[in-house]
């Protein structure tokens, strides 16, 4: 019984990360309105500059975090400049595969860069470890999933209960009508694209924590497990892009204990694909915008 | 339509202007005194998930060639080596080996790293009639796929069973253990001679899981192993050895670890800090600190490369050697059949030991087992079972 | 962009005038090629671009005849080459029955992917086609009885063609040439009949080619399976080719490089996804010195292509593809009348 029940919070702790990734994620979709493939090269990023900023002035997580919100944020600016202010009325696959290109751009500098080895993350925060009887969490999880919490139910006010998370929802609704009540739409795309990507970028920096590794090559198979979690979430709603990763980080660490770690994969989008046959719109009852 | 056969013209240009360039080579090395000049071609993956081997390939094989023709060459003739990059990639690998097999300046091929690419690269070598000869293939089928394929490693079935059996039963005395092992050809041959000679030397495996590549999260695989509650635990992978070790630390696990895969392996050290403090693992080859000329070559690495070595570019380096000597052995009529026929004929010893080829072109290595105390790897002596 | 349309023009005027006459010229430079240059490295570099071409041309049936966008192609490639890889070696089947086999075996798996789908809008099926295409590779890396696992399938026989054995680079020039051109001739004939028509329409408005009758549903999910059948013909003939396939040629990334000669050389026409092939794999070729930065200018490329030729370089102009919104072309219709 503990043992399933460990492997529950296995699957928690690892749904909480896919849970904060979509977050980010189905803020930049929402907002802008375009499906995009480099959310995951952005959190990495937000990783890398915060390593950095690690060897040189210490490791304060406090700090950690605000490097890696800018750093996601600049980058968010060059992937809306190149990516989505070009195509906002033209077909959208063209704005999807040039977001393909600016992954691979990103991925591949990255690497040359900063090389294509694990570079160790370690010692960063202290980790405490908490037992409830043989179940074992450690204080690293719990703050994941404090954040995820925490995001979702501020976003949500954010996006629900003040002006400029009308005006976020309404670009994300209809441009045009947007631009027709007086709200410049291209800064609030830009705007909310980055705030998605600066939130990606704190959960780059805590991935990266918590593998302890960061690595050039991380951010497409991130990048693919956000963007599933988020279709759960309809790809614009938040809390159900935090509700579709922790599903699937579930289902995933269940398959996997039941078969190997080398079926992972075939959990996660086997687990996506049912719920896309069933029920397209993902959780969701409705959608708000169309994708 | 007319494009394409534009490109065609310009394809052919291309590919003569690379053979052009052959010529300039011989001359320049005939001005230094040798007879000619001998080109070897050199694959490995320098850039992707294996590049620090890859790397290590290119400049330990260059230290052989340069000290090679600092001694007058082999034979006279001036080692020239054109190192490429597979990416650790089976295709990028058969093209490359294509291109060294259709220029018959090259007469030997020394990688490729992985076992894959160099069993992808068996049917093209041995139409080509050239010596493939890897440092570090260890798939036990790999040798024997072609006359032409050597590798100087060590089999899979050669250390799998020592470490079960001399590691794990005799100098741990263990008779619980658990295996996480990678899901790559690598992995699953360790894991499948592993569990064989396990079964023989009375070691029961009381959980084993495994991962594919890339894989970061090890935790609800550690979870499973922790509740099969086992003596130790062995892991079998090179690239994510660091990861699963400070992963079940993480998880608050003190377990003894071991490990078959990587080596005396400095970066695996500094991946995990005091992590990897007391694992074990097995190695056919060190870098003894109380033998001076290993300890030479190893600075001389770190100097070039910015790393230190592990057993891989020392054993890139020895077959170097191993093709001078074929070469040396061939006299003045240098053919790609008379290095094959003198490499699986000679008998030398290099850097990493005594090489001697068997029928099927791969070598029974000898292994120490090492530890890591105080963050240094330590041999542990008057443990050596390999004459047995 | 003025001159490029140009000299398309130009090309295409030529091209029409002595229509006969190139292709045949074409045709036996192609087919005397081997004999100029018996290189096997330039063979090997003519296969790749010759399979590739094939690989981007069924792509682009999905991707550019009909508006849908998959991006899973190495998942059916997977399937192709397996299908081929297990039944010669497993069951001892002769190459050349193969080839249907695992033609039809991947468009059914083609079919499997598509119909939850249908219904949905294109970026859900792109979701699922990426999807797809890992869980072939993950499949194939596991199911060891059947794939090998993570050893692979090796020793694939050789195929034989009443008597000769096909074997070296320049045997297996001919066989991808004579699938590259067995593959436009056919799907020439498909997209100039009623069905390439109904796919066309379906790309440029699927609401309103539904509202004039065509079941949009069915023609998709055969659209797919086309395309799907053919990347795995050409799956059968590589198997033998390489001689040893494990699923690590089947990754995503070969997906994203398959994909971006379809982007470079052309959606929507024939010629486009083998201009992207020899673009491509040429590139490959002439850029290997450079190591990874040859990939960054692939990326750079595929960006420059998005924003000043959405539709590739040898693509469909006056189609979707290019950026152009129905809408907006009938707005200029409208405006020429004032």
């Amino acid at each position: 019984m503990e043992y399933f029940l460990n492997q529950l919070i296995n699957g928690l702790c690892q749904g909480a990360i896919y849970a904060l990734m979509a977050i980010g994620y189905s803020v930049v979709v929402g907002v802008v309105g375009m499906v995009t493939f480099t959310h995951g090269e952005v959190m990495i990023m937000g990783a890398f500059a915060s390593y950095y900023v690690f060897q040189y002035c210490g490791t304060n997580l406090i700090l950690g975090f605000i490097v890696a919100f800018l750093a996601s944020w600049v980058m968010g600016i060059f992937v809306y400049k190149v990516c989505y202010e070009r195509f906002f009325n033209s077909p959208r696959h063209i704005s999807l595969l040039c977001t393909i290109g600016f992954s691979m751009l990103v991925k591949n500098l990255a690497q040359i860069f900063f090389g294509p080895n694990q570079i160790p993350m370690l010692n960063i925060v202290d980790i405490k470890f908490f037992h409830i009887g043989a179940m074992q969490i450690s204080s690293l999880q719990i703050m994941i999933i404090a954040l995820v919490v925490g995001l979702a139910l501020a976003l949500n006010y954010v996006f629900y209960h003040t002006k400029f998370g009308v005006m976020l929802r309404s670009v994300s609704q209809d441009k045009t009508a947007a631009y027709m009540v007086g709200i410049n739409v291209k800064r609030i795309a830009m705007l909310g694209n980055c705030v998605g990507c600066g939130l990606g970028g704190i959960a780059g920096l805590l991935i990266c924590i918590y593998y302890q590794v960061v690595q050039a090559t991380m951010g497409g198979a991130l990048g693919m497990k956000a963007f599933s979690a988020s279709v759960l979430g309809g790809l614009t709603d938040v809390r159900f892009s935090a509700l579709g990763g922790l599903c699937i980080g579930i289902v995933e660490n269940l398959g996997i204990t039941v078969t190997s770690a080398s079926y992972r994969d075939v959990f996660a989008f086997g687990f996506l694909i049912l719920v896309l046959v069933f029920k397209p719109t993902g959780f969701v009852k409705k959608r708000g915008t169309k994708v | 339509m007319k494009k394409l056969s534009m490109l065609l013209i310009v394809l052919l240009v291309f590919s003569m202007a690379l053979f052009a360039n052959g010529n300039k080579e011989e001359e320049a090395a005939k001005a230094e005194g040798f007879k000619g000049i001998i080109k070897i071609g050199v694959l490995g993956p320098l850039t992707g998930t294996n590049a620090e081997y890859g790397v290590g390939f290119k400049i330990g094989t260059q230290m052989a060639a340069d000290r090679i023709n600092a001694a007058g060459g082999a034979n006279g003739y001036k080692l020239v080596l054109i190192p490429k990059d597979s990416k650790g990639d089976p295709k990028e690998s058969s093209d490359l080996t294509r291109q060294f097999c259709d220029d018959s300046d090259i007469m030997a091929i020394i990688g490729d790293f992985t076992s894959g690419c160099c069993m992808a690269n068996a049917p093209i070598v041995d139409d080509a009639k050239i010596v493939q000869l890897s440092p570090t293939a260890s798939n036990p089928k790999y040798a024997g796929m072609s006359d032409y394929c050597f590798s100087i490693m060590g089999r899979q079935d050669g250390e799998a069973p020592f470490f079960a059996k001399y590691i794990i039963s005799k100098y741990m005395g263990l008779k619980k253990i658990a295996m996480i092992y990678i899901n790559s050809d690598w992995g699953v041959s360790a894991a499948e001679n592993f569990r064989t000679a396990a079964r023989d030397a009375g070691v029961e495996i009381v959980a084993e899981v495994n991962y594919v590549q890339d894989e970061k999260d090890f935790s609800s695989l550690i979870t499973k192993l922790k509740a099969a509650d086992p003596e130790a635990l062995i892991i079998m992978d090179q690239g994510a050895v660091a990861q699963v070790i400070n992963q079940v630390r993480a998880m608050g696990w003190d377990i003894p670890l071991t490990t078959l895969g990587p080596g005396t392996s400095e970066q695996l050290i500094g991946l995990t800090g005091a992590n990897s403090e007391g694992l074990i693992l097995s190695t056919p080859f060190f870098f003894d600190p109380q033998v001076p000329e290993l300890m030479d070559w190893k600075n001389e690495f770190n100097e070039k490369a910015k790393f230190n070595p592990t057993v891989h570019p020392a054993c890139a380096f020895d077959c170097v050697y191993l093709i001078s000597e074929a070469i040396k052995s061939c006299g003045d009529d240098v053919t790609r059949e008379g290095i094959r026929e003198n490499l699986a004929r000679n008998q030398y010893t290099g850097i990493t030991g005594p090489i001697k080829f068997n029928a099927e072109g791969d070598i029974t290595r000898a292994y120490l087992i090492c530890q890591v105390e105080n963050g240094q790897y330590v041999v542990k002596k008057g443990f050596d079972y390999s004459a047995e | 962009m003025n001159m490029l349309a140009d000299t398309k023009k130009r090309a295409e005027m030529v091209f029409d005038k002595h229509k006969v006459l190139i292709s045949l010229l074409l045709l036996a430079f192609l087919v005397l090629l081997p004999l100029i240059s018996n290189k096997s490295y330039v063979m090997g570099v003519m296969c790749r671009i010759l399979m590739y071409a094939t690989l981007a041309g069924a792509l682009n049936i999905i991707n550019g005849y009909s508006g849908q966008t998959c991006l899973g192609v190495a998942g059916f490639f997977c399937f192709g080459a397996y299908t081929e890889a297990i039944l010669a070696t497993k069951v001892g089947l002769n190459f050349w029955l193969c080839i249907p086999l695992a033609g039809v075996i991947t468009a059914l798996v083609g079919l499997l992917v598509a119909w939850p789908t249908l219904k949905m809008s294109g970026i859900y099926l792109a979701i699922v086609t990426l999807g797809f295409s890992e869980i072939a590779r993950l499949l194939a890396l596991n199911a060891t009885p059947l794939t090998g696992g993570a050893l692979g399938i090796k020793n694939i026989p050789v195929p034989e063609f009443f008597g000769i054995v096909i074997k070296n680079s320049r045997s297996y020039y001919y066989l991808f040439l004579v699938l590259a051109i067995v593959f436009i001739f056919v799907s020439n004939r498909v997209i100039k009949s009623k069905i390439g028509r109904a796919w066309m329409s379906i790309r440029e408005d699927e609401l309103a080619s539904k509202s004039l009758g065509v079941n949009a549903s069915v023609y998709k999910a055969f659209n797919f399976m086309y395309g799907a059948f053919w990347i795995g013909v050409v799956g059968c003939v590589y198997a033998p080719y390489v001689r040893f396939i494990d699923s690590t040629y089947f990754t995503l990334d070969e997906g994203w490089n398959i994909l971006s000669m379809v982007i470079l050389g052309g959606q929507g026409t024939f010629i486009g996804p083998v201009i992207g092939s020899i673009i491509v794999n040429f590139l490959t070729e002439v850029l290997r010195p450079i190591g990874q930065w040859r990939l960054v200018a692939f990326a750079l490329l595929i960006i420059i292509m998005m924003w000043y030729r959405p539709q590739g370089l040898a693509g469909a102009t006056d189609s979707k593809l290019a950026g152009n919104k129905m809408v907006k072309k009938l707005q200029d219709r409208g405006k020429k009348h004032d």
